[in-house]
């Protein structure tokens, strides 16, 4: 298992952002879900190993984050897009993903190809050299791809990674997650249901702080028809249903 | 160097020294430095010690905010772009990228101030006639250099606000002002910590010249400022600990025990240097090669440097230090005339030649008239290059005739550079010889205070002097001969003046 | 089925906290957008540096020297000034209604008087060679700057071009020079001093109302 969550907790003063999550996940695509203010960030933000949990037990990639060492080691190993992705204007597309490789520890003479490579994934070919500051907003959302993806980790994380993609892009994204997952573990926090059902092998949805449903896309559906959900979609009525018996 | 064959570090620095905000801010750098610096150290004799000055006491004045600024901005960087999550995810640590973006910044300082000091050094190497261009002036200038981009950079990681950057600019301008300020205040009697101020103003006459510049107070300067970075480098490697929430064991627990131990290594190190180097200058002393550190100093700096003097004129030879070559022509032209008047009188000069400070008076079989910076070629201000090329002869013809009439006779060398005001005869006999030379005197107002002679006033002494000059040579030579004595003792009053 | 049994209840709106005129409100908004509050505290420090080189002599206290302490602080003033000239919104605000300009109006004179109040408080019973009107003066002549300078550089780095203006006036002080446009070293009664220092400032004042500080991010 890539990641081990028992009994996670994370506080901000009063307020429990993240309630006793139990978790595990392997590779494959893990889709997390929830409304606004449900802990998903503040959960993947642990999983990123930039914030430690309140309490609970860890574990990332066979290691502990707690202990400086192997959360050096998981981080040579992991692969971040934060929602808001901060960036340095002046900086070409190659430059901020090498910066990326360079910092994650990637041996030096594997950064160039690497480099490369995912900037050509994520289909900004032409403007390598381009400055970011020149770059649109779905253009710098797939630089953030990149550097995530850069050093081939075996925990990838998004954080809403589709927010300013055409739809074509979307379905690359998909594509993309898809063939991480293989060999990864990816989790991706999105509001948009149709990245989970076309990427994810499974979903996590999580209200105030706690995971309310873990399964498959196909079982959230279920739930959609079954319970009293609201929609267009299925996976949005299976949403909305699970939310709805977990306010109850 | 190929991409591949550089380290991860060595990419990471390319990378930030590349698309640093620095370089924009060059030209700036380089308009004040042509504006301050430059034309202010073109004002000086061409004196490697001299212009050297200006790298301690005028470049600072012109990086120090940008360095300090500029290294505030670096460092707010992640704080402004909002990187801050995302860079914590990488597996090197705070400290290592915070380096790159520190060195990057470093690199381009120090490449514009080197560049800024060979332009100065060239200068001085296209018309200094003796010695080479110093180098603890510049350890000193990049190490200041150095010093207060840390500072500034270190406030920017710790305080990554709008406001930094320019609190950090105005923090070093007034650092640098308030330790020059207490270096101009320094007196040998005084607290003498002020000398780890690298700027002290115009370097003491004769050093660099006749004796060697003692590297001490560089030395103690270099510890102190280089003990401040290493503190502060100390603070940054420290500093994200404890920003880490979950109480102090569990932050040092988290950012790993050796690296908090590098950090209050460093931060240990860089106070006990700065504390030595401050402990070490308030013991210095006034010496020969200027300001002496005795635990730092090397006895052997205290030797003259030998030189071989420059000579010129038949009649009367004038020798100047081989420094001050360029200026042997007009010393040579300026001291002929009085010279002349001076030829065959009993203890009159045969040569003048240049000595350092405390040295001059007219001594030794044959008499020779030694002068120094103050009172003939002066290191900074007082020679023919000076702006006032008239005065600066009538001044130094004044010297030799004021020696050689209103000096003890063969008195020698004496400290106190300081004559005894001339008697009114005695003015009037200089007035009246410096006008035959071409030149005009200038004595300061009641001149003539303790002598028995005291109360005569200048018109009184102007026409004494005008009778005295209207004589023929022969005469005026003939009643010098005869009463030349009695005038150095200041017996002769001015009615007895012809 | 519709989603009226699964939609929770909308709380109740939060009442607003500010109950007076909306163009104080707005005013207060925009001030804090700029980060004002910070920026006072920043020319308190400045305030308080000055007062303490002025109680523990510092600095020279006659002579033209005299003038260069005070000359750095009314130029680290003014360059806070400057900086409160960066908007964090960028274009959206520029896309709104009429008052933006008025906005940067009003602010831009207000942190200058706040300035030169603050300084004037800092000197109060200690005696400033060149008294407080050439300080006034020093700092509303490198606003000017300051305010010039954030069309080109944006806000964030406008700080640059008064800081090397004020070493540019050390300089200057040292040459005893005499041109207006070098009004920090001129004495306090020079009228074309004055009158360079306000028109830099009135310059500064227009174009900055006009236009506004540069939006593009600094670092570019």
């Amino acid at each position: 298992m890539n990641i081990e969550l028992s009994d996670i907790t994370r506080k901000f003063g009063r307020n429990t952002a993240v309630d006793r999550v139990t978790l595990e996940a392997g590779p494959g695509v893990l889709g997390l879900l929830g409304p606004n203010g449900a802990g998903k960030t503040s959960l993947l933000r642990m999983l990123a190993t930039i914030l430690p949990p309140s309490s609970g037990q860890l574990t990332l990639l066979g290691r502990d984050p707690g202990n400086p060492a192997d959360r050096r080691e998981i981080r040579r190993r992991l692969g971040y897009l934060p929602q808001n992705l901060g960036y340095y204007p002046s900086f070409t597309v190659v430059e901020f993903v090498e910066y990326f490789a360079l910092l994650k520890e990637m041996p030096p003479h594997l950064v160039t190809k690497a480099v490369a490579a995912a900037v050509e994934k994520v289909d900004l070919g032409s403007k390598a050299k381009a400055k970011l500051r020149t770059l649109s907003g779905g253009m710098l959302r797939r630089v953030g791809i990149a550097q995530a993806i850069v050093n081939e980790p075996e925990l990838l994380l998004f954080d809403e990674p589709t927010a300013g993609l055409d739809p074509e892009q979307r379905v690359a994204f998909r594509a993309l997650m898809r063939d991480f997952g293989q060999t990864a573990t990816v989790v991706v926090s999105t509001h948009l249901v149709e990245d989970v059902g076309a990427a994810c092998s499974e979903v996590a949805l999580m209200s105030n702080g706690k995971i309310v449903f873990r399964g498959t896309p196909a079982e959230l559906t279920v739930r959609g028809e079954t319970g009293q959900g609201v929609g267009d979609a299925p996976l949005e009525r299976g949403y909305s249903a699970i939310l709805a018996a977990a306010r109850a | 160097m190929s991409a591949v064959a550089l380290s991860r570090p060595a990419r990471v620095l390319r990378i930030e020294i590349r698309r640093s905000v620095v370089p924009w801010s060059v030209p700036l750098i380089l308009a004040l430095f042509f504006f301050d610096s430059y034309r202010t150290a073109a004002g000086f004799p061409p004196n490697w010690t001299v212009h050297a000055s200006a790298i301690t006491n005028n470049l600072a004045w012109d990086f120090a905010p940008f360095a300090a600024g500029l290294g505030a901005w670096v460092a707010s960087r992640e704080g402004r772009r909002n990187t801050g999550d995302l860079l914590a995810t990488t597996a090197r640590p705070a400290w290592a990228r915070q380096a790159a973006a520190l060195g990057a910044t470093l690199f381009w300082l120090l490449l514009t101030f080197l560049a800024a000091v060979a332009a100065l050094y060239i200068q001085v190497a296209l018309q200094a006639t003796w010695g080479g261009p110093p180098l603890w002036p510049v350890v000193v200038g990049a190490v200041q250099v150095v010093t207060l981009a840390v500072l500034g950079f270190t406030a920017g990681a710790l305080f990554p606000g709008r406001f930094t950057a320019p609190l950090a600019a105005i923090g070093a301008f007034l650092l640098v002002f308030i330790g020059f300020h207490a270096a101009l205040n320094l007196t040998p009697d005084s607290s003498t910590n002020a000398l780890l101020s690298p700027a002290t103003g115009l370097p003491l006459e004769d050093v660099g010249v006749f004796y060697h510049v003692a590297p001490d107070v560089a030395i103690a300067q270099v510890m102190f400022m280089g003990g401040i970075t290493v503190a502060l480098l100390g603070v940054l490697v420290v500093a994200p600990v404890f920003r880490v929430r979950g109480g102090l064991s569990g932050a040092v627990g988290r950012a790993g025990r050796p690296l908090c131990a590098a950090g209050v290594v460093l931060l240990a190190a860089g106070v006990a240097a700065s504390w030595t180097a401050f402990a070490l200058t308030g013991t210095a002393k006034l010496g020969v090669s200027g300001w002496d550190i005795p635990a730092l100093h090397d006895a052997a700096s205290d030797q003259p440097i030998p030189y071989t003097p420059d000579c010129a004129g038949t009649a009367f030879p004038v020798c100047v230090h081989p420094a001050f070559s360029g200026d042997l022509p007009a010393a040579a032209a300026a001291l002929q005339p009085v010279a002349a008047e001076l030829k065959g009188l009993p203890g009159a000069p045969v040569r003048a030649e240049e000595v350092p400070a405390a040295g001059e008076g007219v001594s030794g079989t044959p008499p020779v008239y030694h002068y120094d910076g103050n009172n003939g070629i002066a290191p900074f201000l007082g020679s023919p290059a000076g702006a006032d090329n008239a005065r600066w002869r009538a001044g130094f013809q004044q010297e030799l005739l004021t020696e050689f009439i209103a000096g003890p006779p063969n008195a020698g060398p004496r400290p106190d550079a300081s004559v005894l005001p001339p008697t009114a005869a005695q003015q009037a006999v200089i007035t009246a010889l410096m006008t035959v030379a071409g030149s005009q005197a200038q004595f300061g107002e009641d001149m003539t205070n303790g002598h028995p002679t005291a109360g005569a006033t200048p018109a009184q002494i102007d026409a004494a002097a005008q009778r005295f000059a209207s004589l023929s040579t022969a005469a005026r030579h003939a009643w010098l001969a005869a009463h030349l004595p009695a005038l150095r003792v200041g017996e002769i009053t001015l009615a007895q003046l012809p | 089925m519709t989603a009226a049994e699964v939609r929770t209840q909308p709380a109740a709106p939060a009442s607003p906290a500010w109950t007076g005129a909306p163009g104080v409100r707005l005013a207060w908004l925009h001030l804090r957008s700029r980060r004002v509050p910070g920026a006072v505290l920043a020319l308190a420090v400045c305030g308080g540096v000055l007062r303490a080189a002025l109680h523990w002599h510092w600095t020279f206290t006659s002579g033209f020297l005299a003038q260069q302490f005070p000359m750095i602080i009314g130029g680290g003033a003014a360059a806070v000034v400057a900086m409160t000239t960066h908007s964090p919104f960028g274009e959206p605000e520029r896309a709104t209604g009429r008052w933006l300009p008025y906005l940067r109006l009003g602010t831009a004179l207000a942190m200058t008087g706040m300035a030169i109040g603050v300084l004037q408080l800092a000197v109060t019973g200690a005696s400033l060679n060149g008294g407080i009107f050439t300080l006034a003066r020093n700092v509303i002549g490198i606003t000017g700057i300051g305010l010039l300078a954030s069309l080109v550089t944006g806000g964030l780095l406008a700080w640059i071009l008064p800081m090397a203006y004020v070493a540019f006036a050390q300089y200057a002080l040292l040459e005893a020079w005499r041109n207006p446009w070098t009004w920090p070293v001129r004495p306090p009664d020079d009228r074309g001093a004055w009158i360079c220092a306000a028109v830099v400032f009135a310059a500064g004042l227009a174009a900055f109302t006009v236009r506004g500080a540069r939006t593009a991010p600094a670092d570019s």
